[in-house]
């Protein structure tokens, strides 16, 4: 009851007087710690929390030549928008941080970052991919996340490489099928642009959206079945594709190429799934661990393995990567100052674990960075190894999936 | 061979939302009573079911039994201490209807605070297998859930009939008023009818738990889709509400034919406010337990 | 009763100078309140004058949101004469599902609404050409636009405040009450139930689609799962009737409280607020029919005892 009666006073508080110099930098951030995205936002949570653990044993930021401790205030945007905008809303004119971390998922980051660029305030977000997010060409919002037609792209480019070599039929028959967000609409522009510009080497012939967060997608996988497609390639996030893939296998599908976008290779789903189920899974993922055999990224793939006990996925590294851009900016303009902040994010280049090696935000893509996938395959003993691109792969990958063969 | 497969699927499907439906049906033919916390005892049942398995170990096979008690007994407890004291009928129907949606939003929110909002899923030995019978892939899951349903529908059956409880359930069901005077604990009779309801909501909860993901939201859509199935295939009448389950099945099914998959989803929806609309009056059927 | 226009005029006169002195966050939040507190003074001159309880109104919350956003985007049309066109078209649509499911009373016309409210929204996700489908719309922001849309949220929440109490006094009012009470015996006195209740719905669906249209400009971000959820359409019924179903000062109460708490446990416990919600309806109902304005009128009682 008093905390109520003290929501009251500061609802009908006037404005506060303005703020002394920074003796510390506050970064706001929220995550899906629970709801649909629980899984993943936990994930991001251990990229920024190392990125700032990593931070404060220096000392803090160097800001002007003096150490300036920085510190992160993490909430739960529960995996919805209306939440992620209210408490973004909370931080930056209740809590009055300096910067905000994005959270996780584009549509939640199409979302939240229209309240940070209202109150002029750097928003990094390594959380959404939708080229739509950067099509509005606002200042203050970065993203780490290459754009998701690229990823459309980068499975396609494996497939094809497949097809060359006669191990995949020609037409190949596609199954699309993705979710209703910027992020599957990007996707499926992706595989449709490639397929329109090989003619006759390829033939979508389910193209459907699905809800996101849906819990049945009976319906969807009958018209799968029915459609007896060669190739199927979903976009979903790791629930979805979770509780997809489940009714998939036990719908009796087998495809000689099954993928889900970004998702295939996660812990949590050869768990749920049976590693047998998850098995020639492919997926094209923002970054891999096995892209850290030196300097940055090797530094990164130990801290975090020494902190975790465990290696990271592409999630902890782009969390991870997206707070050290912030910190990076915050000391390159030697000030928390926004204004300042932004123009250097604006005019950002720098080293970066990111699969090329370099960091930027180009405003011709509305400051979203740009560079290519790694396509990975899941093996039967579990690793995910390489695929695609040909110059960093470490295995050739596995087509037609043999499992079908079997299963037919 | 396709339409075959639809309608395999279709049909397992069926005996699930008969199953969630006939608890709704049967509370509104006895009590008056548009249980709106139905919704909220699905949700438990998959839930409570949940639990059992991830910390117990125990197959949802084996549970069902014992969440069918527990469930009976919640729904018995709610009824003697607050739907008692509510007004019946269509007067008093506004009331009912919105003290029972208090309690499925306290449900909600307790499931919540408990197991947080992640999606959740029991996933057994059974849940990733599937049969091939002439070409057609049967998922065991479904496959056993509908043997389940069908099994609850048919004691429920014998129970309405054969029994004495449930011929005094049916006699209430009719007159309530002529049953206290032939010596009928009418009290006794609702709240174990109401605990009936809510038993076979929570079973079908638990049954829908093997098959879909769910979080503290699961039950809405299928409440409504119980809505549905009790609108159109009338009160307490097992094959009444086994075939109206079967033609929303076929009809949600075979609505990918014409329809994006996205909306075939709604196509219950429209079918709900469709029956409610073309009959009113006798919505709910005129046939009480017959 | 010319010591409440005063103090509702003072009152107006206060929160309309009150932005001056105010923070963005506080500012959002009374902006918020004032689109609350306005569409559930709506809902109740069809759930509580009426007493036909809605589970679907965010269906026209929504429609009215994206239709104005739409107009808005392509510039066609000043902001507040999008509100008004997202309004009449939420407004047709209550009416093209309303005039058929008006017949039903009771919990038939309830259960018929969340079919409604749940179809539409499934429909608006996955038209993406209009909505944006799951990732919904962004709006142009004006600087400074925050300022004028807070004075005409409150405007408008004058207005529908002052429409309230006009419907309550008026022949349309008299004829609802009439229908709430016994829907024959108002037909033998020449009260067309059909026609009252097909115009109260209609005016209910064009106010809620208007405070969908402001609530769109000022959020400058809409998205369908959240303008047309279902927990969107139960915050409607949740602040009329913790509030005192079928009173004015009742849902003004019932949605103020509502806005405060949820922002309150925001930070903490995301969802809690609506477990909260459903023990204040499960309290009110047993104990408080007429809500928070029932329990000031016994309070007020007893002090004057």
């Amino acid at each position: 009851m008093r905390k109520l009666l003290l929501i009251l006073a500061l609802t009908f508080a006037c404005k506060k007087p303005p703020e002394p110099a920074k003796s510390n930098v506050t970064v706001g951030a929220t995550l899906p710690l629970t709801g649909a995205e629980a899984r993943i936002g936990g994930f991001y949570k251990e990229g920024y929390e190392l990125a700032f653990e990593q931070q404060s044993a220096k000392g803090g930021l160097s800001l002007g030549g003096k150490l300036v401790p920085v510190t992160l205030v993490l909430q739960d945007d529960t995996s919805t928008q209306a939440t992620a905008v209210a408490l973004a809303d909370q931080l930056i004119n209740s809590a009055k941080v300096d910067a905000l971390l994005g959270t996780y998922s584009s549509h939640l980051v199409e979302a939240q970052s229209a309240i940070a660029e209202e109150n002029r305030i750097p928003y990094v977000n390594g959380g959404g991919g939708a080229s739509e997010i950067y099509q509005r060409n606002y200042k203050y919002l970065f993203g780490l996340m290459a754009p998701v037609e690229l990823l459309g792209e980068a499975l396609m480019g494996w497939i094809d490489d497949q097809q060359s070599q006669n191990k995949l039929p020609k037409p190949a028959r596609i199954s699309l099928v993705w979710e209703n967000t910027a992020h599957g609409k990007d996707f499926r522009k992706g595989v449709t642009a490639f397929a329109a510009k090989h003619k006759g080497q390829y033939e979508v012939v389910v193209d459907e959206s699905f809800e996101l967060s849906a819990k049945d997608f009976s319906a969807l996988l009958n018209k799968v079945k029915a459609s007896n497609a060669d190739i199927f390639l979903a976009d979903a996030h790791l629930p979805d594709y979770i509780t997809m893939h489940r009714q998939y296998v036990t719908a009796g599908l087998c495809h000689k190429v099954i993928s889900y976008g970004a998702r295939g290779s996660e812990k949590q789903a050869a768990e749920a799934l049976g590693q047998k189920n998850v098995e020639y899974v492919l997926s094209a993922v923002w970054w891999n661990q096995q892209l850290g055999t030196k300097g940055l990224t090797k530094a990164f793939v130990d801290a975090f393995q020494a902190r975790y006990k465990r290696a990271p996925e592409w999630y902890q590294a782009l969390a991870y990567e997206t707070a050290r851009a912030l910190f990076t900016a915050m000391e390159q303009a030697g000030t928390a100052d926004k204004e300042k902040v932004r123009e250097k994010l604006a005019s950002f280049s720098g080293d970066s674990i990111l699969p090329e090696g370099k960091l930027s935000f180009p405003s011709a893509q509305g400051q979203q960075a740009h560079y290519a996938f790694v396509v990975q395959q899941n093996q039967p003993d579990g690793t995910s190894p390489i695929v695609w691109p040909k110059a960093v792969a470490n295995a050739p990958g596995v087509a037609p999936n043999p499992d079908c063969a079997a299963a037919q | 061979m396709r339409f075959v497969e639809l309608l395999v699927a279709a049909v397992l499907l069926a005996g699930l939302y008969a199953m969630m439906a006939y608890g709704l049906g049967l509370i509104y033919g006895v009590l008056r009573i548009v249980n709106l916390a139905h919704g909220g005892m699905i949700m438990a049942g998959a839930y409570l079911g949940l639990a059992l398995h991830d910390r117990l170990g125990m197959d949802p096979l084996l549970s069902l039994p014992l969440i069918a008690v527990v469930s009976w007994s919640f729904g018995w407890l709610l009824y003697r201490f607050v739907v008692r004291h509510l007004p019946r009928g269509a007067t008093g129907g506004a009331q009912s209807l919105l003290l029972l949606f208090g309690v499925w939003l306290v449900m909600r929110n307790a499931v919540y605070l408990i197991f947080t909002g992640n999606d959740q899923a029991i996933r057994t030995a059974w849940s990733t297998h599937a049969w091939k019978l002439a070409g057609v892939s049967l998922p065991v899951n479904r496959v056993i859930v509908f043997g389940l349903a069908m099994l609850a529908l048919g004691g429920l059956h014998f129970l309405l009939t054969r029994t004495y409880v449930g011929k005094a359930i049916r006699a209430v069901a009719q007159n309530p008023d002529s049953c206290t005077r032939a010596g009928i604990d009418v009290e006794k009779v609702y709240a174990l009818t109401f605990g009936l309801g809510s038993a076979l909501a929570g079973v079908a909860g638990l049954l829908g738990a093997t098959i879909f993901s769910f979080n503290p939201s699961f039950g809405s859509v299928e409440l409504l889709k119980s809505f549905v199935v009790v609108v159109m295939g009338g009160l307490g009448s097992v094959a009444g509400t086994a075939s109206a389950a079967l033609v929303l099945a076929l009809v949600e099914v075979f609505a990918i034919l014409v329809l994006p998959s996205y909306l075939t989803g709604a196509v219950g929806f429209v079918l709900l406010v469709l029956v409610l609309v073309l009959r009113p009056g006798g919505l709910f059927g005129q046939k009480v337990l017959g | 009763m010319k010591l409440g226009i005063a103090l509702s005029a003072a009152a107006l006169v206060a929160l309309a100078l009150l932005p001056f002195a105010l923070s963005p966050y506080t500012h959002n939040l009374m902006t918020l309140s004032f689109l609350f507190v306005a569409t559930a003074l709506a809902w109740n001159w069809l759930g509580g004058y009426a007493g036909q309880i809605s589970f679907g109104h965010a269906a026209m919350f929504g429609t009215g949101g994206f239709v104005a956003a739409r107009i808005l985007l392509a510039g066609a049309l000043p902001p507040p004469l999008a509100w008004i066109a997202g309004g009449l078209v939420a407004g047709a649509y209550a009416l093209i599902w309303g005039h058929p499911t008006l017949r039903l009373r009771g919990p038939y016309f309830s259960i018929a609404t969340i079919g409604v409210g749940e179809a539409t929204r499934l429909v608006f996700t996955y038209w993406d050409k209009f909505t944006g489908g799951s990732s919904g719309l962004s709006l142009p922001m004006v600087p400074g636009a925050k300022r004028t849309l807070y004075w005409e949220a409150l405007a408008f929440l004058a207005l529908i405040a002052v429409a309230s109490w006009a419907i309550r006094r008026s022949r349309l009012g008299l004829a609802l009450f009439a229908i709430r009470g016994d829907v024959e015996a108002a037909a033998d006195v020449g009260i067309s139930a059909t026609f009252y209740q097909d115009l109260v719905l209609f005016l209910s669906g064009a106010a809620t689609g208007i405070a969908g249209g402001i609530y769109a400009s000022y959020f400058s971000f809409i998205e369908p799962n959240d303008m047309l959820g279902f927990d969107r359409s139960i915050s409607f019924v949740l602040m009329a009737v913790i509030g005192g179903v079928g009173t004015i000062l009742g849902p003004v109460l019932g949605a103020v409280v509502f806005v405060l708490l949820r922002q309150f446990l925001i930070g903490s416990y995301p969802q809690l607020y609506l477990g909260l919600y459903g023990a204040l309806l499960i309290a009110v109902i047993l104990f408080e029919p007429l809500g928070l304005m029932g329990l000031g009128h016994r309070l007020v009682r007893r002090a004057a005892r």
